[in-house]
């Protein structure tokens, strides 16, 4: 849906308003427009477009998503798995995270973001309920590192360290402490995390 | 005491030959150990700047009583009321005015030494008016007494730097309204956001005003840059043509100016040259940051550099061969035009005798010239 693409919040409304109405599945108009989203990614990626553009489409979408509202049966999204994302405790750092969020749900996951400062309980409490296959957490202060290995320990107490992947995130995380603190991976930028959980989903098919 | 007024001095006038000074910031880890009472033994009892003797590297963030660079006193003409609440380690500030209340609440962390807002001030059109009219009414002022104070006690070590805060775009996508807020007003309310970015660039004109005939070597930005709050098109917009607009000013006052960049640059450096600052502090290389120190080298041509080595460095967990690498390697590629420092600051759970190990670095560097 090329009104995603250009950020037109009523042509992109009204299309899937008017699709709706002709009878046309949710399912099928969202997938129209994720492809719209797809290709802002794909842009993002490029290095045409940048992070405001990636929050406008989102807008946009969410926009659209509101429409057709009415039209929806149970939920939509999530074929590729189940991600939980967090800021930890302490740090308030999230425009990384934010870019994983917005591709990820692109990409086809359902992607639970916890938001920014949440303790360890919380994060293992969500990765249980959820039954998430995938735990990214995003960490900027170097003390807030130490509360990466905490969360290990606490899925590992819950038996949930063999059923999920953990990736870590952000400008201190260096391989030496990716190894200490036990996780699956770790990622310099959004764009490899969000590479990191493609293969993994793919990698489960 | 390492590092002189004139070594630094040298490095804005690009003199050759002077000695390199070691600059580090240590307020934070000072300020966090201590509320956590994890200062080593040996600093109990010691200021900030005590510590940075028994070091023997030069001072920063102490100008004033209580430590902190100089910066300008607020004084406001129009009607408003701050109001200040605090709820467990929530801190509520409103600002009444007749246009209206505006609220934010900051968060504290690491022990209380630091805060990050919780809830953004400007939230929506009818905030930005009450802001307006704030912003209308308020005048900045030299600080007379912190100068006074830190010319007395750091006078002949430091030259005088003032640190002013973001400028426009930054505030607003830092501050007061949070980066998504900040792009989704930008793209849905272009002129109100004009006009409030307007408002807080005439702060800066009477802050340069009011260092006339006050000795300020360098009127220092504190942006906090990072392409992804910023990316290109935004710098080139909104950030290019600020900085035209005051740099003719600072640099008419005979004052040299830096910014503080201490996110991903890469994509920036291409458009450095256009701000025409005169230094960057806090610039990142790897594995840290977002480029290698021969890529900082050709962005910043003529662009001195404070700082630049990787604070992740100074952890316990990662090894003393890379930060020794690191530092030799920032030494060759920026010296003369260089104050080192950690980038951005030393973590509060830093190894502090890693100042040391680097300090020595330095000197050998210099008894070696």
């Amino acid at each position: 849906m090329d009104s995603v693409v250009s950020f037109d919040v009523e042509s992109t409304k009204e299309e899937a308003l008017a699709l709706a109405r002709q009878g046309v599945p949710a399912d099928m108009i969202i997938e129209k427009m994720t492809e719209g989203m797809n290709e802002v990614g794909k842009k993002y990626e490029a290095g045409e477009f940048f992070v405001p553009e990636l929050i406008m489409a989102g807008e946009t979408m969410k926009e659209a998503l509101e429409v057709l509202r009415p039209y929806m049966t149970g939920e939509t999204g999530g074929k590729e798995g189940t991600v939980v994302l967090a800021t930890v405790a302490g740090d308030i750092h999230d425009i990384g995270k934010n870019i994983v969020v917005t591709l990820l749900t692109t990409a086809g996951f359902k992607v639970i973001d916890l938001g920014v400062d949440v303790p360890a309980e919380k994060i293992v409490e969500a990765v249980k309920k959820s039954r998430a296959q995938i735990l990214g957490m995003s960490a900027l202060l170097t003390t807030n590192l130490e509360q990466i290995p905490i969360v290990i320990e606490g899925l590992k107490k819950e038996g949930l360290r063999n059923k999920v992947k953990v990736i870590v995130g952000g400008a201190t995380v260096t391989e030496e402490f990716a190894k200490k603190a036990g996780v699956d991976a770790y990622a310099k930028d959004a764009l490899t995390g969000v590479r990191v959980c493609k293969s993994w989903a793919k990698s489960r098919q | 005491m390492a590092g002189t007024l004139d070594n630094m001095m040298a490095v804005y006038q690009r003199r050759e030959g002077a000695d390199l000074v070691f600059q580090p910031r240590l307020s934070h880890w000072y300020a966090a150990n201590t509320a956590a009472g994890t200062l080593p033994e040996k600093y109990h009892g010691m200021y900030l700047d005590e510590i940075y003797k028994e070091l023997d590297v030069t001072p920063r963030e102490v100008w004033r009583p209580g430590g902190g660079y100089l910066g300008f006193a607020t004084k406001q003409e129009n009607e408003v009321e701050r109001w200040v609440g605090k709820k467990e380690d929530h801190i509520v500030i409103e600002y009444r005015t007749p246009k209206g209340t505006i609220r934010e609440v900051e968060r504290r962390t690491e022990h209380g030494t630091s805060t990050y807002w919780s809830e953004y001030l400007l939230k929506d059109l009818k905030d930005i008016e009450v802001y307006k009219y704030i912003l209308e009414g308020q005048r900045y002022e030299w600080d007379q007494r912190s100068h006074e104070w830190g010319k007395k006690r750091f006078g002949d070590l430091l030259p005088l730097k003032v640190r002013v805060p973001h400028s426009p775009l930054m505030d607003v996508t830092v501050h007061l309204m949070g980066f998504k807020q900040t792009v989704l007003m930008l793209w849905r309310h272009p002129k109100e956001m004009g006009e409030l970015m307007q408002l807080l660039e005439n702060g800066f004109y009477q802050m340069i005003d009011e260092c006339k005939g006050k000795s300020v070597v360098e009127f220092g930005f504190g942006n906090n840059m990072h392409q992804d709050m910023c990316p290109p098109p935004y710098f080139k917009k909104y950030v290019i043509p600020f900085f035209e607009r005051v740099m003719p000013r600072i640099h008419a006052m005979g004052m040299y100016s830096t910014d503080h960049w201490d996110g991903y640059v890469k994509q920036l450096f291409p458009l450095l040259k256009a701000t025409q600052l005169d230094g960057l502090e806090c610039v990142t290389p790897v594995p840290q940051g977002d480029v290698t120190i021969n890529e900082m080298q050709e962005g910043m041509k003529g662009i001195f550099l404070r700082d630049g080595i990787p604070a992740v460095l100074f952890c316990p967990w990662s090894s003393l061969k890379e930060l020794e690498d690191t530092v030799r390697k920032l030494i060759k590629a920026f010296y003369p035009r260089l104050i080192l420092g950690v980038s951005d600051l030393f973590p509060a759970n830093g190894d502090i005798e890693r100042i040391r190990f680097v300090n020595k670095i330095v000197q050998e560097f210099n008894d070696s010239k």
